[in-house]
């Protein structure tokens, strides 16, 4: 494992308790974050990358889901700290991005206090004077006038909600701040002025970004590496340049020839056949073998690894290994740089 | 000529804040429109607001409103609203220099004057009582005078005052109302100072008095501070312990949340006024027993609607990004469900004091509330029923006193309601 890995994820496995049996929103996904980097971490809805990024702060209801893996976060193994010890990292070292601006935030209070708080919560030795006064930096730093402080959530538009939350985990300089689709409810020139922030702030501050988001162009324009999730599986992990100038798995092909684009004539836009499948019953071997158009005997037998096609490149599809060679599950392992 | 551009415009443009409308159209103007930002049930929260300030003035300081003490026989019983007192009056000839009962005395061994009465009249007891306490005070004055008048008793009132006009008895004590009809058959008698006995004042009661004399109006007054005290203790006792066990519950969850949803429930689910009776017949007639009753009554409506808020304000975005910037549980439940949850429970509060208040006049209505002598309207009522057909104000008046109270908070609560909860206000 290289040095500047910020967060190294192991056999990852999040297991919801359901009436209709356990489903596995995130099975078995090994990844990681280098230090200073913009990951876009994208899939259709309902393939576990959100899950995948609460998750990364233990935020699930331990009664209500199961979360098994190893999670090493700056050098500790957060799977092994007691749960009560998870408060000092959330915030302070790993800050969130809610996908809606509008709720993210407590109603009944002031933009000023959501600050106060947290970085009192985390420093209880600074005065309230120097928290607000760091406050008030910050919120200036991303745009927002320190008069507007003053304000209840509803008052501000989603754009500068949005903002505060990126101040909320500013605030005490989170190493990694996972933005869980924060453009998703945001206009067009708003999501654009936000990535520009976004991208300004990690170079600023040194920040590593994890983006999750289900909008393709929004990872094209500011992400340094891209990670596919298919059916609460890791499909494909590379370089933004290497997954969209070649993509390797069929999966992530289909999805880029689905973005719509202007150029394309006459409305033969490409539609993956099939639809997702439930992850209560995940078919046998690749998960997207039913809809893949390359399909083989094997992919149906058994699962592919998650290994190397080219360099850093990494892609779940027995495309490209040697047919008959099968690697044990469980032993699966990401050799990211 | 004026520029149309300078003018305002009417219509604001789409999305303008209230505050920006409030600097437009400044306060006044804005307390006239607040129709249009609250809806129709902003008058609705005024009126009521105003007549639950003054209950609870009134409540507060029922010495400064109420004429009489609630307690004081201070006139005859079952006057009706507004009649004029009959009071017995002191018929006396014309030439005599009595002008009230107390020139009537004389040295202690001379002979008792007589006075004549009608039989059947209240009038004698009034003769007897103020003569009593004339006495008391002149005897050990100098002179050591006494007044203890001999009474006659005659059947009719024109014998009594043949009587007097005959100069057998030095004076008759009969009704004003009768002297005043048949004084032209008797010229030679005029009337001198009414005999107050034990009515002090000589004017009407607004509400009419009760069986034994006493205002309605003073009581319904002295009343509603037992009204006010029971409403709001009992209201404020179920709130201290409904919202936290509710929170409690709603946030932790699990085996504590489903016993005490269990408990509340079956507290619920048993008939409110049935389990008040029991725990006070348990306890014994006192305020404070009231109070406690009606607030184990009271306490599952603030634990359910407590409970159900902290749950769905539990789900919502701004919890888990509470939780994302490291507060701690009791950190979200103060600074995120806490005040999230209680704009409802202010709502509640409104509507389970006239609740309470209601439940503890009942109470009182079926003797297990209070002392008998205390001035309630349940007592008060109660008392009114047994005379409703010979003397209606009795309990009319103290039962509008319990429908007026209860619907002025009802109303309140259920206006606030309507204000807080957007989702209902009609524009």
């Amino acid at each position: 494992m290289s040095a500047d890995v910020l967060y190294s994820i192991r056999n990852l496995t999040v297991e919801y308790n359901t009436r209709a049996g356990p489903v596995r929103a995130v099975d078995d996904v090994s990844l990681d974050i280098q230090r200073g980097e913009i990951l876009g971490l994208v899939g259709e809805s309902g393939c576990g990358k959100s899950t995948l990024g609460k998750a990364l702060m233990r935020l699930h209801d331990e009664l209500a889901c199961l979360t098994m893996g190893e999670l090493r976060f700056d050098g500790r193994d957060l799977m092994k700290l007691p749960l009560s010890d998870m408060p000092k990292i959330r915030g302070a070292e790993i800050g969130m991005v809610f996908q809606d601006p509008m709720t993210s935030l407590n109603p009944v209070q002031r933009i000023l206090d959501h600050l106060t708080e947290t970085i009192r919560t985390h420093e209880p030795k600074s005065s309230l004077a120097a928290a607000r006064a760091r406050a008030e930096e910050l919120v200036e730093r991303l745009g927002i006038r320190r008069e507007r402080l003053k304000e209840y959530p509803h008052q501000m538009s989603g754009g500068m909600r949005q903002r505060v939350m990126i101040s909320l985990a500013l605030a005490l300089r989170a190493k990694l701040v996972i933005a869980d689709e924060p453009t998703t409810s945001l206009d067009v020139i708003v999501e654009a002025k936000f990535l520009d922030l976004l991208r300004e702030l990690q170079k600023e501050f040194g920040l590593t970004i994890l983006l999750i988001t289900h909008n393709i162009g929004v990872v094209a324009e500011v992400a340094d590496r891209v990670a596919v999730m298919y059916a609460a599986k890791m499909a494909e992990v590379g370089t933004a340049r290497e997954v969209f100038a070649d993509p390797k798995h069929p999966y992530t092909q289909g999805l880029l020839k689905s973005v719509p684009n202007i150029e394309l004539d006459g409305g033969d836009l490409y539609k993956m056949a099939g639809e997702p499948p439930s992850l209560l019953h995940p078919p046998a071997g690749c998960r997207f073998h039913p809809r893949c158009p390359f399909v083989m005997d094997i992919c149906s037998r058994e699962e592919p690894a998650f290994e190397p096609v080219a360099g850093g490149h990494l892609a779940s599809c027995w495309l490209y290994r040697k047919a008959g060679v099968i690697n044990a599950p469980g032993k699966q392992e990401a050799r990211n740089g | 000529m004026p520029n149309p551009s300078e003018q305002l415009p009417d219509i604001l443009p789409e999305g303008t804040t209230w505050e920006a409308e409030l600097k437009r159209v400044g306060f006044v103007r804005r307390v006239f429109m607040a129709r249009r930002w609250y809806g129709a049930d902003w008058w609705f929260v005024v009126l009521s607001s105003i007549a639950v300030v003054g209950f609870i003035v009134v409540a507060l300081f029922p010495g400064l409103f109420a004429p009489y003490s609630p307690y004081a026989l201070v006139g005859p019983s079952f006057l009706a609203p507004g009649a004029q007192v009959d009071l017995p009056i002191l018929v006396v000839l014309k030439d005599s220099p009595v002008k009230e009962l107390k020139d009537l005395a004389v040295a202690p061994d001379a002979q008792r004057p007589a006075v004549a009465v009608v039989e059947g009249k209240p009038t004698a007891g009034s003769l007897n009582e103020q003569a009593q306490k004339i006495d008391g005070e002149i005897k050990n004055q100098p002179g050591g005078l006494r007044l203890r008048p001999v009474i006659d008793r005659y059947v009719t009132l024109a014998e009594a005052l043949q009587a007097v006009a005959d100069r057998t008895d030095a004076a008759a004590v009969v009704q004003t109302t009768e002297f005043q009809a048949i004084k032209g058959e008797f010229p030679a008698l005029r009337a001198a100072a009414p005999v107050s006995g034990g009515t002090s004042t000589t004017g009407g009661f607004l509400m009419g008095t009760n069986d034994i004399g006493q205002d309605i109006l003073s009581r319904l007054l002295w009343g509603s501070r037992i009204a006010l005290i029971i409403g709001f203790s009992s209201s404020i006792v179920s709130l201290l312990l409904g919202v936290p066990l509710g929170l409690a519950a709603g946030f932790a969850g699990g085996i504590f949340d489903r016993l005490l949803s269990l408990l509340m429930d079956s507290l619920y689910a048993f008939p409110g006024l049935i389990l008040a009776i029991a725990i006070t017949a348990v306890l014994g007639p006192s305020v404070f027993n009231i109070i406690i009753a009606i607030s184990v009554l009271y306490i599952p409506t603030y634990y359910r609607i407590v409970r159900g808020q902290t749950l769905s304000v539990k789900e919502e975005v701004y919890i888990e990004a509470a939780k994302s910037i490291g507060a701690r549980s009791l950190e979200i439940l103060r600074l995120y469900v806490f005040p999230n949850v209680i704009p409802s429970v202010a709502i509640i509060f409104s509507v389970n004091v006239a609740d309470a208040i209601l439940t503890g006049a009942g109470l009182s209505f079926l003797g297990l509330g209070l002392p008998p002598t205390i001035a309630d309207w349940g007592i008060d009522v109660a008392r009114g029923q047994r005379f409703i057909q010979t003397a209606w104000w009795m309990i009319t008046y103290p039962g509008l006193a319990i429908l007026m109270v209860v619907l002025t908070f009802s109303m309140l609560g259920e206006g606030l309601t309507e204000i807080f909860n957007p989702r209902l206000r009609q524009r």
